[in-house]
């Protein structure tokens, strides 16, 4: 019963505080609504990012996960790409979610969430992420980027020029990569002739 | 802050991160291949977020594509690995991955 | 053809022999003796032409050499490497030649006497055999010209005498003594080898050249004087050494009286007039060498006499028959060596020669007796027996007035010589204390005879009424060896001072008479000398009355009761009774060398088989299991499980990217 509250109140409380900067900044230091929505998608999607991997419970796992895929098509509107925010929707929400959904509930063991949610060596896994997150956090403020001071609107008309006429090939290659998915998938996971359920 | 690569890039850094500690230490399979996704989805944001700030005009529409691409080889993943994985459990009737130590005999 | 060839003769007979004998031996059976023996009295024959040839000068002057005549033949090269030349030759001049008639008489006498003594003995064409081998290796010891072919003499002289001491070997004592004599032998040839080397090394010091002849080895030695890196006293010492193990010196003697274990006809041979024998002649070969350092020659008299006074307090009171003569003949090898350390060198070997004879023949007497009473040595149960076995007697009591040094017989001629050589030369306590001894010597001789012959028996009945005289061919070589032990002495000892044997043996000796500038006055019957002969023959008289007193005696118009509750009374006194529990056991030796050896060595040794087995075993043990040790760890790594695996990339990964952020990123 704790452990299943502890993460939720945890995260809770992260999400709590970056809205409450947010907010914060947004009245003290003027209206930015960029930057303000910049941090308000962004503490959710860590938080249900943190929570997606800390649950005990999966289907809570799952539905957290589709927050995060919501936050972060949130960011990529943000950002000038509203053909790939509403993709991210339709892609992960609308099908890879349902599909983990799905899974989840076709591979329900009997009794309750098992005892541990983590294998032994979590914390060594902990460790590493913490010092895969510092690295990263490094060498992005190391490098110079010889970035534009500001971002682009990605026009769509333009992306779709792109996608049919350079990448005409790999679009070709991904459905076909997409049919042979879909194959076998349905394969692997078909039930034997009079086979145990 | 929305203005920064930099932030959009570490913001990306630690999604991936909480991606690998998903990976690394829960012990349903699912969780691993939920996991899986929102490394996936790290990266595409930073492709994104190069994209967008980016010098070079063709990039910033090529970023998108390829972000769109990942997008689609992530669903045909996901598939497959799911399909997978309920074979599995049809087999040793159990999600959990410590208990898959075939490997080791 | 000269008689010179016929010397490879003198060494391939008895080898001969030994080989038909070892291969057919046994099936001869009651026969196997004839070849053995056949061979010997081939080999004394060439050898007592050989002496007579070049005890005469018949024989021609040796070459580099103006007054030594003899014999130098060269057989064949037996080592033909460059810088290593190792001839085999042979030597024979006046020294050798003594020493050859002493080798093969006895040898021969021996022989003859063990066709009887060894009659019942199953192991009897293995007997001969042995003795055939001993020979060979004897007088290949005494012909040698080569440094290392007296060496592998010396080694197989010691065979043989293991072989026949653990002659029955299914006898514990008598294997044991084996070993200890082998042993205690191999102390000693270390320090022989050692030797060699030496003089291996100096005689290239100079002009590069090594040699290992005998001669030419010492001659250059000396002539090199202190250009020798090895200096001539430690050569000498180690030579010494040899001669200590083989002749059983102090402190390398406990192995003599336990050799007692082998058959009679061994002690004989070997124990008395040949192998013990071997290491005063390897001094005498080598008189130049020792001459040239006179600290090694007091080294040498020193050991000597304390042997002599050692061993004779320790035969006082012996009850073995056999063990009273083993230390006698200790006793008398100290002599040799006293005689040697002073210079006297032809003193040495007339007392080799005339103890040769009569200890001989006292070993064989003794063997004859242990006969008559049925294989029994403990001489408190023997007595009474002149009556019984009157030539083994007779001859017993001529050995043993010889071995007193009661003139005219040979023991008294050789005796005195050395004494009195000692106290002119200046060494009165060598003098002092070969007196003592020279008295103790004729009592417990007397008392042995006294024990042996004289009074009442003392065993069991059944004994005394079966105790027979030996055969014919035991009694014969006993009566040929009284002979030389009555005539030896008169042969080669007169005229007194300017005797015979020094005419022969002069021109070996007198390079080191001369290096050691040993006063020589006129023979002085009326002055010195006389005194001296009167102060032995008193001495000795003195000792021989005293054993009568004590032991009884039954000669000639004698008749002198023995008494043993003196005896005891005596030996029970305070001071003395210490001295008598000490000599009964042996001054302790024995214990002494267990103690050292046996019980701290082997400590010592244990210590170091802990370090072999803990530390040096334990070090590649370890290696083994701290590589087993890691294996079995290194295979937790292999889990078989995913996630493990995808930790250690996502380790990997880190790492990687870690270094490659602090190597390239920090200039920004």
């Amino acid at each position: 019963m704790r452990s299943k509250i502890v993460p939720i109140i945890l995260a809770l409380i992260v999400m709590s505080a970056v809205l409450g900067i947010a907010v914060l900044m947004l009245l003290l230091l003027g209206q930015d609504w960029g930057d303000a929505l910049f941090w308000v998608l962004a503490a959710v999607m860590i938080g249900a990012g943190f929570l997606v991997v800390t649950m005990r419970d999966i289907i809570r796992c799952g539905l957290a996960m589709i927050v995060c895929f919501l936050a972060l098509a949130g960011i990529y509107v943000l950002m000038g790409a509203p053909l790939l925010g509403a993709a991210q929707v339709i892609v992960y929400i609308g099908a890879i979610s349902v599909l983990v959904l799905f899974a989840i509930m076709l591979t329900q063991t009997k009794d309750a969430p098992s005892r541990l949610v983590f294998q032994t060596q979590a914390v060594p896994a902990a460790i590493a992420s913490v010092i895969v997150a510092v690295l990263i956090a490094l060498a992005v403020a190391a490098t110079d980027w010889g970035e534009l001071p500001q971002r682009v609107r990605l026009a769509t008309s333009a992306m779709s020029k792109v996608l049919f006429d350079r990448f005409t090939f790999p679009f070709e290659i991904v459905s076909v990569l997409l049919l042979a998915a879909v194959i076998g998938g349905v394969f692997l996971a078909k039930r034997e002739p009079g086979g145990p359920s | 802050m929305s203005n920064n690569l930099d932030a959009y890039l570490i913001l990306s850094g630690i999604l991936f991160a909480i991606g690998t500690f998903g990976f690394l230490a829960r012990r349903n399979a699912i969780s691993m291949l939920m996991s899986i996704e929102l490394m996936l989805n790290a990266v595409n944001l930073a492709i994104v977020a190069f994209a967008a700030f980016s010098r070079a005009v063709d990039a910033q529409a090529q970023g998108s594509v390829i972000a769109l691409m990942v997008m689609a080889v992530a669903a045909a993943e996901a598939t497959v690995g799911l399909a997978i994985v309920i074979a599995i459990y049809r087999n040793k009737k159990t999600p959990l991955v410590d208990e898959y130590d075939a490997m080791s005999q | 053809m000269t008689i010179d060839a016929f010397i490879p003769l003198l060494v391939i007979l008895p080898i001969g022999g030994f080989a038909l004998t070892a291969f057919i031996g046994r099936r001869l059976g009651k026969g196997a003796h004839w070849i053995p023996v056949l061979v010997i009295f081939g080999a004394w024959v060439i050898a007592m032409g050989l002496a007579y040839q070049v005890l005469s000068g018949a024989a021609p002057l040796l070459s580099g050499s103006e007054d030594v005549h003899g014999y130098a033949l060269h057989w064949f090269t037996w080592i033909p490497a460059d810088q290593f030349v190792v001839d085999v030759g042979f030597l024979v001049d006046p020294l050798t030649a003594c020493l050859l008639i002493v080798v093969t008489t006895i040898g021969l006498l021996v022989h003859i006497y063990s066709v009887g003594y060894m009659a019942h003995d199953p192991g009897y064409w293995r007997f001969f055999a042995y003795l055939n081998l001993f020979m060979f290796s004897m007088l290949l010891l005494v012909l040698a010209d080569s440094w290392l072919v007296v060496f592998v003499a010396w080694e197989l002289v010691g065979l043989s005498s293991y072989l026949l001491i653990g002659f029955w070997y299914r006898k514990r004592s008598a294997a044991l003594a084996a070993k200890k004599a082998f042993i205690v032998n191999r102390v000693g040839d270390v320090g022989f080898a050692l030797g060699i080397m030496a003089i291996w090394i100096n005689t290239a010091a100079v002009d590069g050249i090594h040699t290992l002849n005998v001669r030419e080895s010492i001659e250059k030695l000396l002539a090199q004087g202190d250009a020798n890196p090895i200096p001539l006293f430690l050569t000498a010492l180690l030579v010494f050494a040899g001669a200590m193990g083989k002749s059983a010196q102090f402190p390398l003697h406990v192995w003599l009286p336990d050799a007692m274990e082998g058959p009679t006809p061994v002690s004989a041979l070997i124990h008395a007039a040949t192998m013990v024998n071997a290491g005063v002649y390897l001094v005498a070969r080598s008189n130049e060498l020792f001459a040239s350092s006179p600290s090694a020659m007091v080294i040498v008299a020193g050991i000597g006499i304390f042997t002599a006074i050692l061993a004779a307090s320790i035969a006082m009171t012996q009850t073995d028959i056999k063990r009273v003569l083993a230390y006698s003949t200790l006793s008398q090898l100290g002599y040799m060596f006293a005689a040697l350390g002073v210079g006297a060198f032809t003193a040495a070997i007339f007392h080799l020669m005339t103890h040769g004879f009569f200890k001989g023949l006292l070993f064989l007497g003794s063997g004859s007796v242990i006969h008559a009473v049925h294989e029994e040595q403990d001489m408190r149960r023997m007595g009474g027996l002149a009556g019984k076995i009157p030539i083994t007697y007779a001859t017993m009591l001529v050995g043993s007035i010889a071995i007193s040094g009661i003139p005219p017989l040979a023991g008294f001629f050789s005796k005195d010589e050395i004494l009195g050589e000692a106290f002119k030369f200046g060494f009165y306590w060598v003098w002092g204390i070969g007196l003592f001894v020279a008295f103790l010597t004729a009592f417990y001789m007397f008392r042995l005879m006294g024990l042996t012959f004289w009074g009442v028996f003392r065993g069991p009945k059944e004994v005394w009424d079966r105790i027979h005289e030996s055969p014919g061919v035991m009694t014969t070589p006993l009566i040929l060896l009284a002979i030389p032990s009555v005539l030896l002495g008169l042969a080669l000892g007169l005229p007194l001072g300017d005797s015979t044997l020094h005419h022969w043996l002069e021109p070996v000796f007198v390079h080191a008479e001369e290096l050691l500038a040993l006063p020589h006055e006129p023979y002085a019957l009326a002055g010195i000398d006389g005194g001296l002969i009167l102060a032995s023959v008193t001495v000795a008289a003195i000792g021989v009355a005293l054993a009568w007193r004590l032991f009884g005696a039954e000669l000639g118009g004698i008749r002198l009761p023995a008494r043993p509750e003196v005896v005891r009374d005596v030996s029970a006194r305070p001071g003395l009774a210490f001295l008598y529990r000490a000599s009964l056991n042996k001054w302790w030796f024995d214990e002494l060398y267990h103690l050292l050896f046996i019980v701290i060595g082997g400590r010592i040794a244990s210590a170091l088989w802990w370090f072999d087995r803990e530390v040096v075993d334990g070090t590649v043990n370890d290696v083994g299991r701290a590589t087993i040790g890691a294996g079995r760890g290194l295979r937790r790594v292999q889990t078989g499980r995913v996630q493990n695996y995808a930790l250690g990339i996502a380790l990997g990964l880190i790492v990687m990217a870690g270094s490659y952020l602090i190597l390239a990123g920090s200039p920004r």
